[in-house]
């Protein structure tokens, strides 16, 4: 956690600040594209996130059909077109969308820079103390302070859940950077964490990517 | 048996038991895995046999949903399918939607009415007490009232009394409950009103039903079971007894022996023999009111006076079937039979072809449960990498694994890090006893954790458990 | 120099003048091209640009010409006024205000809860007012209170006279001031409709508390409807008596809403304006459509193209009118025949226009007799209405039995509860000794009718689990414990998703299962997917007990709205049922009950005069046989738009009927289910004491478009979600589907206790 060249960093993602994201199959099913490639598609959008992205494409299984949708915006790079109207199994990649990253995505990443993260002890499912969850759900904007030895994180490993206590600096829970129940790799980052006296700094970055970046 | 082509809907070791029985019966077969178990001998074995243009081996989401399974045996022109143990083995909704879909399958398993009445305990304790079996002393049902509750404890005291029990105690468990929560057991019966008031809220608050059960509290005793397999054609045979009393904490079965009771080796305070065949008697009586059509596994619970009560039915094959069959023989066949293949030819509508008279039993067979786990601390489970794993070859003793052992091997994160389970056989209890530690000792696993330790596993436990095999 | 500036202010003014009539004439004709309206407004622009530029004979010279021409224009528009006309005129700028009125039409008035802009509700003006009248050159004054809508002048706070929910609320708490002190109350009705929001008291819940209210105020109460926008328009409008501006509308729904429905128009496309007109026409909703159906009591004359801001001589009428309806009210509950006789009298005096004069002063307090009197009769007001716009069919057999079995019920019941109140607790054991025997009696009287009235429902299609289970030894042998209906629903092979997969990983259902054995609920999160309202049926009450009546109730087309007929007709063939109301008794777990149930399937559970009137029925049977009264929301749409206000005055009608039954010591409950929305949730539902809903229900007074297109705010997707209307207190808890009935029971036995049948 120490200070950061945020000029080569916002320079490195001004240069290419796509990224390309597949799009696998969540279950086994006939399969029928409603994209094409090349198209650009949305992500959910709406106040609350609640109207779905487009539909990217259909998937048939025990006669009932699914939509599935895009996750997130941009332009359709690769279709596999051959598996058109087959059968699929689980988890096979359909197609990716070549995504342009959003300002909040950009401070997110910069942020995992500047804040203490707190990274995942394993690969396993995680999810957040259920005293944090319950608080976070009431109010997401809500700052929520953790000292070293909290119960911040459960992970649920081999069936058994463990309590992971924080031991980390003293600060605000800035970001959550996993999905409740999500599989999570080992060391990748859960929460990040802003010491009290690095808030101005943080606010410094932040401030300085909203006024640099361009969406 | 012609063009049948059964579905295993199942993983590890089990999956590879069923595909065996199917290759050795003449029958197709098709896997399932999820992509944790991409690298699970199950899979891999069947894609080895992707031969002929048929695929055998399909990744699905998730083996827990049902949709994925049928989805796939459409896909595959499946007719039958197989849920091994666990999963859908002992759900009578999928076995109902597989008989009822527009395209039908054959769910190898028991009937789903069957499956559907002896999967509630509840059900179980009501028939089993209609037809003069015993059951534990306690409620038939759940109880709402607080009168009615304390003067079945009271009755319950009493009974145990005049047996003579030193501790009566009564347990009082929330019925929505299960898997130990919300059971606490009761000493006297003073202080029965105020447990049962906690229990009764506690089961409120968990499972919005306030609905309590109430039975006898059974110490000293040994977890006998009774297989049995059963024909659509009204054929009811018993494969004899198994004991399963040892167990680790979390109540799982680590060690098995058939035949259940051995009068040679130790001394018991009853008729051992008579209490097993009393205990196969009510099982078959159970079997035949319920119309019952596969493999299942009556179990009991025998005190130390030799009292056998039955626990509950488990209408599925069971991990632990293949001791019973280890020392079962049928007459004018070489060998010992496979429980899983009769299984497979009793859901497919065959008749079993042999009665009772021709099993006899020989010697004592032992089970072993090889596990990554932690015994001393709570039998935590252990996961990483395996890199090596071997075992003695004898020919009394076969192992059955998903682990393979010609590469290294991630333990799955997401389920039971089983390793193999062993089977022994003895001419006697003795000699089983005997090669049970001689093929423990002769095991070798290595690997590591994610933090570089070395692999955690039970070998220890179990060879430190096989001495208290029979005994109460 | 200085004659020169008179002329030029005069002019001026004049020119002003034409500029305002020019620009009404607009509004009403919504059409700035009209007869050269737009040429002429161009010219009255030019000339106040260059006016210092003219001479003055050429000036008004040009004034006079535009004078005749505009005057020439109104006459021809007065003429032949069409109903979309009229909206514009309630709906135009320059109409008179509530401010207006209490300006011109009181003598004084002091404004209460709230001053202009700082006000709990700047769109609802309560004031106390003296309005007085001249008897022999000499003037007496009376107090009134008087409680109306503001739409200002256009200003935001205004919000155009939509009433806030704390609006209504403000108004209900002076409504109870002046029952307080004995006042009569007016009110004016100046509203679009209430502004669509949840926020407590929440808009549904407020107007039915205003409603429930209002049923029973102790004072007289005199309506004026000028802009009456369905439930906004009802908040307070439960009156004594009603009049209507000549030039006002009071109707269900606005045109444009109405067009919006009828036309299937997607949100933010152009309403076509032909199609908003062809609604205006056919809601029936002008001042002499509603007099003819009976909504409204009286017409306030207004000139032929509506009152506007300075129009003393209308102020005159006004005042005239609310005197003399406020005394009428009076002396209906004194004596008949004193009513007749100045009923009489000021009809003869009014053939020479607004009479200067009363000829006596009427005293506007009551006695304790009156205030009875008083009730009784708006009671009989409300529940008159909209009779005569169903259908009863008859059943020649029945008719006679039905009747003399009412009257046999009727007593019985009088005697079995009327006469025990006085020393309920040392008879009680007596009595139920004694009414067990009486009940073995009545039901041998009432046996051959109970058999015509019998509830028969088509056998419900079993799953195909029947065809297979081959012998009977082969089913479960506990197979007569899982007996039970099975929604049809369940007999497809196909699977679905639940709505909440993506946030509680739900696996998809086999519909079979979801149908069958889950009851539509998803096992996984508890969402409930809809299910027929037979399910409920089948399911809540106990095996056989339900027995409906009033089946013959028919609901017809009742303004020959266009299209209707043949929707009402599919609906009755593919449901069997000629409403969207059954009624019905029934028993839960012994206990006896009457039902009123809203269901989906004809005409999506909206709620016209048929429907109203079944419900008036089931409440009164309720009352009369003292049982429970459950009101059942399977699904309601709201009032149903096709029969325009007669649809609007079943929310009074029927709150009234549910006050008096609640006021003799009935326990209502209400449960909603699936969608519950607008008028009935905001007046005969919103006002039971136990409301509760079932898992997944949406329950709101407006759905989210018209949110959006009212306030320009979207909601959030839950914002009508059962657990935010627990939230709101709107409701008093979430029952589970499969829970249904227990808690039902639990309902009854905890609400109704040993006072189950008679408080």
């Amino acid at each position: 956690m120490t200070d950061i060249n945020l000029n080569d960093l916002l320079r490195g993602y001004r240069s290419n600040p796509f990224e390309e994201r597949d799009f696998m199959t969540p279950h086994s099913g006939v399969i029928t594209f409603l994209v094409k490639e090349g198209q650009v598609v949305n992500g959910p959008g709406g106040k609350w996130s609640h109207k779905p992205g487009t539909a990217l494409y259909m998937l048939e299984r025990e006669r009932n059909i699914r939509k599935v949708t895009a996750t997130c915006g941009g332009e359709v790079a690769k279709i596999m077109y051959e598996l058109e109207g087959g059968f699929v199994e689980a988890g096979v990649r359909v197609l990716s969308v070549r995504h342009k990253l959003a300002k909040d995505e950009i401070i997110d990443r910069i942020l995992t820079q500047v804040l203490y993260i707190f990274c995942a002890p394993e690969r396993a499912r995680y999810f957040l103390a259920p005293e944090i969850a319950s608080k976070l759900e009431k109010q997401p904007q809500a700052s929520l302070f953790v000292r070293p030895g909290d119960e911040v994180i459960i992970m649920s490993l081999m069936k058994r859940d463990t309590i992971i206590n924080y031991d980390g600096a003293s600060g605000v829970i800035y970001k959550t950077y996993f999905e409740p129940g999500n599989l999570v790799e080992q060391e990748a980052p859960l929460l990040g964490i802003c010491p009290p006296n690095k808030l101005p700094y943080v606010q410094k970055v932040i401030h300085r990517i909203n006024n640099e970046w361009e969406d | 048996m012609g063009k049948e082509r059964v579905l295993i809907a199942n993983r590890g070791e089990i999956a590879i038991r069923i595909m065996d029985a199917c290759k050795e019966l003449g029958l197709d077969y098709v896997v399932v895995y999820t992509p944790e178990d991409e690298a699970s001998l199950h899979a891999a074995l069947a894609k080895e046999d992707d031969v002929g243009g048929l695929k055998r081996a399909f990744r699905i989401a998730s083996y827990k949903d049902p949709n994925e399974i049928f989805s796939v045996a459409d896909q595959s022109d499946c007719t039958a399918i197989h849920p091994g143990y666990g999963f859908f083995a002992e759900n009578f909704r999928f076995a109902r939607r597989a008989q009822m879909r527009s395209r039908p399958l054959v769910f190898i398993g028991p009937r789903w009415e069957v499956i559907k009445d002896l999967g509630s305990k509840i059900n179980t304790k009501r028939v089993a007490r209609s037809l003069n079996i015993p059951v534990i002393p306690g409620s038939d049902g759940p109880i709402y009232n607080e009168i009615e509750a304390e003067s079945l404890a009271e009755e319950l005291f009493f009974v145990q009394k005049e047996q003579g029990l030193r501790h009566p105690s009564v347990l009082v468990k929330a019925s929505a409950g299960g898997g130990g929560m919300g059971i606490e057991e009761v000493f006297h019966l003073d202080a029965f009103r105020r447990v049962y008031r906690r229990i009764q809220n506690y089961a409120k608050r968990q499972f919005g039903d306030d609905g309590v059960l109430i039975e006898q509290c059974l110490r000293d005793y040994q977890h006998i079971e009774v297989q049995l397999l059963c024909s659509r054609h009204g054929e009811v045979i018993h494969f004899g007894t198994r004991n399963c009393t040892i167990q680790s904490a979390g109540r799982q079965k680590r060690v098995e022996v058939a035949p259940g009771f051995d009068p040679a080796v130790v001394e018991y305070p009853f008729d051992a023999r008579a209490v097993l065949d009393r205990m196969i008697a009510y099982s078959i009586r159970l079997a035949r009111h319920v119309g019952y059509d596969s493999v299942g596994t009556w179990e009991w619970v025998v005190t130390r006076d030799g009292s056998p009560y039955l626990l509950e039915v488990n209408t599925r094959i069971q991990v632990e079937n293949g001791i019973s069959a280890r020392i079962a023989r049928i007459g004018g066949k070489a060998g010992y039979p496979s429980l899983i293949k009769e299984q497979i030819r009793a859901a497919m509508g065959e008749k079993l072809g042999y009665r009772q008279e021709d099993i006899s039993f020989e010697g004592t067979s032992i089970e072993l449960r090889i596990v990554a786990e932690d015994t001393r601390r709570g039998f935590r489970p252990w996961c990483g990498v395996i890199t090596r794993f071997e075992f003695p070859d004898a020919a009394w003793a076969q192992v059955y694994s998903h682990v393979p052992r010609d590469r290294s091997y991630n333990i799955p994160t997401e389920y039971d890090p089983n390793l193999a389970l062993a089977i022994i056989w003895g001419q006697d209890t003795d000699e089983a006893k005997t090669r049970t530690l001689e093929f423990l000792n002769g095991v070798a696993i290595e690997g590591k954790d994610a933090q570089g330790e070395a692999v955690i596993h039970n070998l220890a436990y179990l060879s430190g458990r096989i001495e208290d095999i029979f005994k109460f | 120099m200085q004659m020169d500036q008179r002329y030029m202010k005069d002019s001026g003014k004049l020119l002003g003048q034409l500029v305002d009539r020019i620009s009404y004439l607009t509004d009403i004709k919504a059409d700035p091209g009209w007869k050269g309206l737009g040429e002429l407004m161009g010219r009255v622009e030019a000339m106040r640009q260059s006016i210092y530029e003219l001479d003055e004979a050429s000036i008004f010279e040009e004034i006079d010409k535009i004078e005749d021409r505009l005057s020439f224009l109104e006459h021809l528009a007065a003429e032949g006024l069409t109903p979309a006309e009229i909206v514009n005129i309630a709906r135009s700028l320059q109409r008179f205000t509530m401010s207006d009125v209490l300006e011109n039409v009181y003598d004084s008035f002091a404004e209460l809860g709230g001053d202009g802009e700082c006000n709990v509700d700047p769109a609802v003006v309560v004031a106390r007012a003296t309005i007085s009248r001249c008897v022999k050159n000499k003037t007496y004054s009376h107090q009134v209170m008087v409680i109306g809508h503001e739409k200002g002048r256009g200003e935001e706070y205004r919000n155009g006279g939509c009433a806030r929910p704390w609006g209504n609320a403000k108004a209900l708490r002076y409504m109870k001031v002046a029952e307080t002190e004995g006042i009569p109350i007016h009110f004016f009705i100046f509203t679009p409709g209430s502004f669509p929001v949840e926020d407590y008291p929440g808009a549904a819940q407020q107007i039915a508390r205003n409603l429930y209210a209002m049923a029973r105020l102790r004072v007289p109460m005199v309506s004026f409807i000028s802009e009456g926008g369905s439930g906004g328009a009802e908040a307070i409008g439960l009156t004594d008596l009603r009049l209507m501006g000549s030039r006002g509308y009071y109707s269900v729904i606005s045109p444009e809403g109405a067009a919006a429905i009828e036309g299937k128009i997607r949100e933010g496309e152009k309403l076509p304006s032909g199609l908003v007109a062809h609604c205006a026409k056919q809601l029936k909703l002008t001042a002499e459509d509603n007099l003819r159906l009976g909504t409204i009591d009286r017409i306030v004359g207004e000139p032929p193209l509506g009152a506007r801001r300075d129009d003393y001589a209308f102020f005159r009428r006004l005042r005239y009118e609310l005197i003399r309806a406020t005394d009428e009210i009076v002396l209906k509950t004194k004596s008949f025949r004193a009513f007749r006789a100045y009923a009489l009298k000021m009809q003869s005096a009014e053939k020479e226009g607004v009479p200067e004069d009363f000829d006596l002063v009427i005293n506007w307090d009551l006695t304790e007799t009156e205030i009875e009197r008083l009730l009784e009769l708006r009671s009989r007001k409300y529940r008159a209405m909209g009779n005569g716009f169903y259908l009863e069919e008859r059943r020649p057999s029945l008719l006679g039995l039905g009747k003399a079995k009412e009257l046999a019920s009727q007593s019985y019941y009088e005697i079995r509860y009327g006469l025990l109140r006085s020393h309920q607790r040392n008879v009680m054991k007596v009595i139920e000794e004694v009414s067990s025997e009486g009940s073995v009696l009545l039901s041998k009287v009432t046996r051959p009718v109970k058999a015509a009235y019998e509830f028969v429902f088509p056998q419900p299609e079993r799953l195909p689990r029947g065809e297979r289970s081959e012998t009977p030894e082969r089913r479960s042998i506990f197979a007569e414990e899982w007996e039970q209906y099975v929604s049809p629903l369940a007999n497809e092979d196909r699977t679905v998703s639940c709505p909440n997969a993506a946030k509680y990983s739900c696996l998809d259902l086999w519909v079979p299962d979801l149908y069958g054995e889950f009851c539509g609920v998803c096992p996984s999160c508890g969402h409930h997917f809809p299910l027929e309202y037979r399910w409920y049926l089948e399911h809540l009450f106990d095996k056989g007990s339900v027995e409906e009546f009033n089946s013959n109730i028919v609901s017809i087309n009742s303004l020959g709205f266009e299209g209707i007929q043949a929707r009402l007709e599919r609906d009755t063939k593919k449901t069997g049922r000629h409403s969207s109301m059954i009624t019905f008794d029934a028993r839960i777990k012994g206990i006896r009950l009457v039902v009123a149930m809203l269901f989906s399937d004809f005409r999506n559970g909206t709620v016209g005069a048929a429907e109203g009137e079944k419900f008036v029925r089931a409440c009164d049977r309720a009352r009369i046989t003292r049982r429970p009264f459950l009101s059942y929301v399977h699904t309601t749409g709201g009032i149903r738009i096709h029969e325009g206000t007669l649809g609007v005055i079943q929310m009074p009608k029927c709150t009234m009927a549910v006050r008096e039954y609640i006021e003799s010591g009935g326990l209502y409950i209400v449960v909603y289910d699936n969608n519950s929305y607008a008028g009935p949730v905001a007046s005969f539902l919103g006002c039971s004491p136990y409301q509760f809903a079932i898992r997944s229900t949406r329950i709101g007074f407006a759905g989210p478009r018209v949110i959006r297109e009212t306030t320009g705010e979207d909601v959030p997707p839950d914002y009508h979600s059962a657990k935010n209307a627990l939230k709101r207190g709107h409701i008093q808890g979430i029952w589970d589907r499969r829970e249904f009935r227990k808690n039902l029971h639990e309902a009854l036995m905890t609400m109704g206790g040993a006072n189950l049948y008679y408080k």
